[in-house]
């Protein structure tokens, strides 16, 4: 495992979407790795703040409320 | 007897509606955000999810109980999408996706920033508005990912593309949506660096 295949598989690291073997590869190469493993902080951090950002909304009470309606007229 | 309610009618309304409220209802802030992604504003987002409600109500008996209610729904709401709202756009998008370069924001702020702290500073609606700009391909992919935890393969089952397109629609997105969100965080001074 070089840093290209490494950055090149962060993503799918990140995302669990690895297959066992190639998953212990990616993670013996960011124990190893330094500048690897700086990106992959950034990364994982960057899909943390995203995911935070975007989830505070919620369907509007009205909303719900016209769905009722609609389906069980209440 | 003619005083009793026939057992054989209303106990599955009632158990129509339970096993939907319980499975499917549940998920309504998931279809109201993911709509509101795809459809770009609240009044719009707010028809395509009672649609979807209403046409996953109709088709009920079509769904395996305790599968993946949520991964069905987001279908319906896609396709409801795709033929009622998306038809409608005057300008439908010409963008060519394949031209789109990926661009890698982290060698950019490696030396002055490389734990992202810079992101911590832009709020909600920069980070939405910045996604509400990628190509609807990528956005789709993006927010169902990202926002929505959803797997690679759950996404390909909704979205009717293969693994590997979703694979890399979604490094490309990411990318994209860091390139954005890193820009206007030169713009705005929260980081040195030199505009993606």
């Amino acid at each position: 495992m070089n840093c290209r295949e490494c950055v090149e598989h962060l993503y799918e690291f990140l995302d669990r979407e690895l297959t066992p073997e190639l998953e212990r590869e990616i993670r013996e190469h960011l124990e190893d790795c330094p500048p690897c493993g700086e990106q992959y902080d950034f990364e994982e951090l960057f899909l943390k703040f995203l995911r935070a950002r975007c989830r505070t909304q919620g369907a509007p009470a009205e909303l719900k409320k016209r769905v009722l309606r609609e389906l069980f007229g209440e | 007897m003619a005083n009793t309610p026939s057992p054989d009618v209303s106990p599955p309304v009632d158990e129509k509606r339970a096993s939907f409220e319980r499975e499917a209802l549940v998920h309504l802030d998931v279809l109201y955000r993911v709509a509101l992604r795809l459809s770009g504003n609240p009044s719009d987002a707010d028809d395509l999810v009672q649609e979807t409600m209403l046409k996953a109500y109709r088709a009920w008996d079509q769904y395996e109980k305790g599968t993946n209610a949520k991964a069905w729904l987001l279908t319906i709401l896609r396709h409801a999408f795709i033929n009622e709202y998306r038809r409608r756009t005057r300008h439908p998008e010409t963008v060519d996706l394949d031209k789109i370069e990926p661009y890698a924001v982290f060698p950019e702020v490696q030396d002055e920033d490389p734990q992202g702290a810079f992101f911590d500073r832009i709020v909600d609606d920069e980070v939405l508005r910045a996604i509400d700009q990628l190509p609807v391909a990528f956005r789709e992919t993006l927010v169902l990912s990202d926002v929505e935890g959803m797997s690679y393969q759950e996404i390909a089952g909704i979205l009717d593309i293969p693994v590997g397109t979703v694979k890399s629609r979604l490094f490309r997105a990411r990318q994209l949506l860091q390139g954005k969100l890193y820009d206007y965080a030169v713009e705005m001074g929260y980081i040195k660096g030199s505009p993606a």
